[in-house]
């Protein structure tokens, strides 16, 4: 795929092929959810599983499992993919970067440090005030990643920003730490912040789902805006946009999915990387239809992560931040690699 | 840095005094080039015995800080291993290997980031950076969780590792030609696999506590022994020497491939064992101290800066052994925060020199 030529020549993804594709993505999602509602330590075949969806409130253990533990783990499972991966594609849309990604560029891990930084030092308790602060602190990150990237000598701005992401996660990561780390009680509470996971998150279901649902509205009607944006600032400024604004939006709603994911979870990165590529690999680069793709992938994808990092673990689940870098890194390498990405 | 032309040695002929101020001038080249010489050691030997103090200043306090009931005129003979009892645990048992493992640890790092920077040219490109050290940490705790037992068997695993590392980054990395910032990116996402892995060990692993976690996913000189010591200090005295034969033909590299060969260099074997040799270093320190990150990056151009681009390999283990002592003493005795584990201290002096390495300069700077 020539990335360079689709996205100047304004692709235009013909209704048919678009919602051919919205709809097997559907498909994926409705069986990756049944999957992981079933699958874990306690195995409860499809046929129940759909059976306990239909009927709620069953009285039996299998139903009691489902409904407390497993259906509100993977609807956060769901949300959160949904909102790294639409957020990682407006990423890359706004800085024609095909390595963006909120994780990759750090700002989860900013995101991560302020909610630590409220906890430790300010008792915030709650997972609003964590998004508030979560909120803030992927804005603050997001910005500063920006600042740097662009001026980085390193021939092209794709690499720029990623080793700007690099250094500033790697800063955040080590402050984080060292506010968690002198207390062992503290740390052990407060270790999803430096590894994203799922594990116990269930609870954070009902208080993120506003945070979440506006983020996702939000993004849905963001594509047309894109696609113009993407033929370059004069020609969007021709067709009428306000293209300052515009970008700013588009930043904004961005920075909010990153921040109500990380508030749920924790950081958790290469999902909105691979859920981008998958998405404009299928449905082309015309984001009106790859925006809703990329959040279906993105849901598809962590509950996956998901799914197999609770059958992989010996003893304990393997976080899902861990499954999805090991998901997640050969595709980077593999777009590392691509010949129109590195400047020789 | 720039070389000066050597002066115009013109064949010496008997001519009319017209000559005269001619030979002058050729002394006085020689006169300058010699002083130019001098002046370049003199560069050199400040900032080497100013580290040097600095690191005896910085290992005393990491040996005498907040000693509470240890009589100040038992430390040094405890440090020698000649008291029993309190003094003796404390001091040598406790503090001992652990700012030494710190210094020779630091020495290492250095020695393998001045190495991968003089052969790559580019200041990103160190085993840190691109993931040597991730792999070596990998391999390591690979065989602390699955065979605990093996004599040297992290010391050999973290070799293999990061062997390993090396050799899927360069082939990751190649597509006809190795370009610098594709290494690094490839580097970069073979770190993530590598920290994932880690993460993924600890959580299939029977016990496993945070001291041990954040050894080897951050680095740390906590409960470091003396047979890491002895460990580390066989591996720098070996990579000193290696590192000083290769400090010729790294030299024509640096002029280019041709120059290097017609100047009797092997190149690829040169390059092989300059990758292996630093790759090697970093897996040792890693082996006993963990991926404290940033110190092989940061110590080069400092090193350089010191001292001048050609004498920076000779530099920078001082350099390198100075921060992570510098770190460590930080990371036991901070207020507020300690104790936390080295590697935090490491990259949040090395992240943001790291980001004024990938500034741009205005045009004509020195990078």
């Amino acid at each position: 795929m020539n990335s360079t030529m689709t996205e100047l020549s304004s692709p235009h993804t013909r209704p048919v092929r678009g919602v051919a594709v919205t709809l097997s993505g559907s498909m994926a999602l409705a069986i990756v959810i049944v999957a992981g509602v079933g699958l874990g330590a306690r195995d409860i075949s499809p046929l129940d599983v759909v059976r306990a969806l239909a009927h709620a409130g069953g009285a039996d253990y299998d139903a009691q499992v489902l409904w407390t533990e497993r259906i509100p783990r993977t609807l956060l499972a769901v949300l959160v993919g949904a909102s790294l991966g639409s957020s990682g594609l407006i990423m890359q849309a706004l800085t024609l970067n095909p390595l963006a990604d909120p994780g990759i560029l750090g700002v989860e891990q900013g995101a991560a440090l302020f909610v630590v930084s409220g906890v430790v030092m300010f008792h915030v308790t709650g997972v609003r005030a964590y998004f508030w602060l979560a909120l803030a602190g992927a804005a603050v990150t997001a910005a500063l990643v920006y600042g740097i990237g662009v001026r980085t000598q390193t021939g092209s701005t794709t690499i720029g920003l990623v080793l700007a992401g690099v250094a500033v996660a790697a800063i955040c990561a080590s402050a984080t730490t060292l506010l968690v780390a002198r207390d062992d009680a503290a740390n052990a509470h407060l270790r999803f912040w430096s590894v994203g996971q799922l594990t116990g998150r269930a609870g954070v279901l009902d208080e993120i789902v506003p945070f979440a649902a506006a983020g996702l509205l939000l993004a849905l009607p963001l594509g047309r805006t894109l696609n113009m944006l993407n033929l370059g600032e004069d020609a969007a400024a021709a067709l009428g946009v306000r293209v300052g604004r515009a970008r700013l939006m588009c930043a904004a709603v961005g920075v909010l999915l990153c921040a109500s994911a990380t508030a749920a979870v924790g950081p958790v990165a290469f999902v909105g990387l691979v859920a981008a590529h998958c998405a404009r690999l299928m449905i082309g680069a015309d984001h009106r239809w790859a925006l809703p793709l990329s959040m279906t992938c993105g849901a598809v994808l962590l509950c996956l992560a998901d799914i197999v990092g609770r059958l992989a673990g010996g003893q304990g689940e393997v976080q899902v931040a861990v499954m999805t870098a090991l998901l997640g890194t050969p595709f980077f390498v593999w777009l590392a690699r691509r010949g129109d990405l590195v400047r020789v | 840095m720039a070389v000066l032309d050597p002066p115009e040695a013109g064949p010496p002929e008997a001519g009319p005094p017209g000559t005269r101020p001619r030979e002058t001038s050729a002394a006085a080249v020689a006169l300058l080039l010699s002083r130019r010489r001098r002046a370049q050691a003199r560069r050199a030997a400040v900032p080497a015995v100013l580290l040097s103090v600095l690191l005896v200043g910085l290992v005393a306090a990491s040996l005498l800080l907040e000693l509470r009931r240890v009589p100040l005129a038992d430390v040094a003979p405890a440090a020698l291993g000649l008291r029993d009892g309190l003094a003796d645990y404390v001091i040598f048992r406790i503090r001992m290997p652990r700012v030494l493992a710190a210094g020779l640890a630091g020495a290492l790092f250095g020695i393998s980031g001045a190495l991968y920077q003089g052969l790559i040219r580019n200041p990103l490109a160190t085993p840190d950076i691109v993931g040597v050290s991730a792999g070596a940490g990998a391999g390591a705790i690979t065989v602390l969780v699955l065979a605990p037992t093996l004599p040297y068997g992290t010391t050999l695993a973290a070799l293999a590792g990061s062997f390993l590392a090396v050799g899927l980054i360069h082939a990751l990395s190649w597509r006809g030609g190795v370009d610098t910032y594709r290494l690094v990116l490839v580097g970069i996402g073979l770190s993530a696999v590598c920290t994932a892995y880690t993460n993924y060990l600890f959580t299939i692993a029977d016990e496993h506590s945070m001291d041990v976690a954040m050894r080897w996913l951050i680095g740390s000189t906590a409960g470091a022994t003396w047979q890491g010591v002895r460990v580390l200090a066989v591996a720098l005295a070996v990579c000193l020497v290696v590192a000083r034969l290769l400090t010729r033909p790294l030299a024509g590299i640096a002029l280019g491939d041709e120059l290097a060969t017609g100047l009797g260099t092997h190149v690829p074997r040169a390059r092989m064992l300059t990758l292996l040799l630093g790759a090697a270093a970093a897996a040792l320190a890693t082996s006993v101290v963990g991926p404290i990150g940033f110190v092989a990056l940061i110590s080069g151009p400092i090193a350089a800066r010191l001292a001048g681009g050609d004498r920076a390999c000779a530099l920078a283990p001082l350099v390198g052994a100075v921060i992570v002592v510098g770190a460590d003493v930080l990371a036991q005795r901070a207020p507020l925060v300690s104790p936390v584990p080295t590697g935090v201290f490491t990259a949040l002096l090395g992240a943001p020199y790291f980001v004024h390495l990938i500034l741009r300069r205005p045009n004509g700077a020195p990078a």
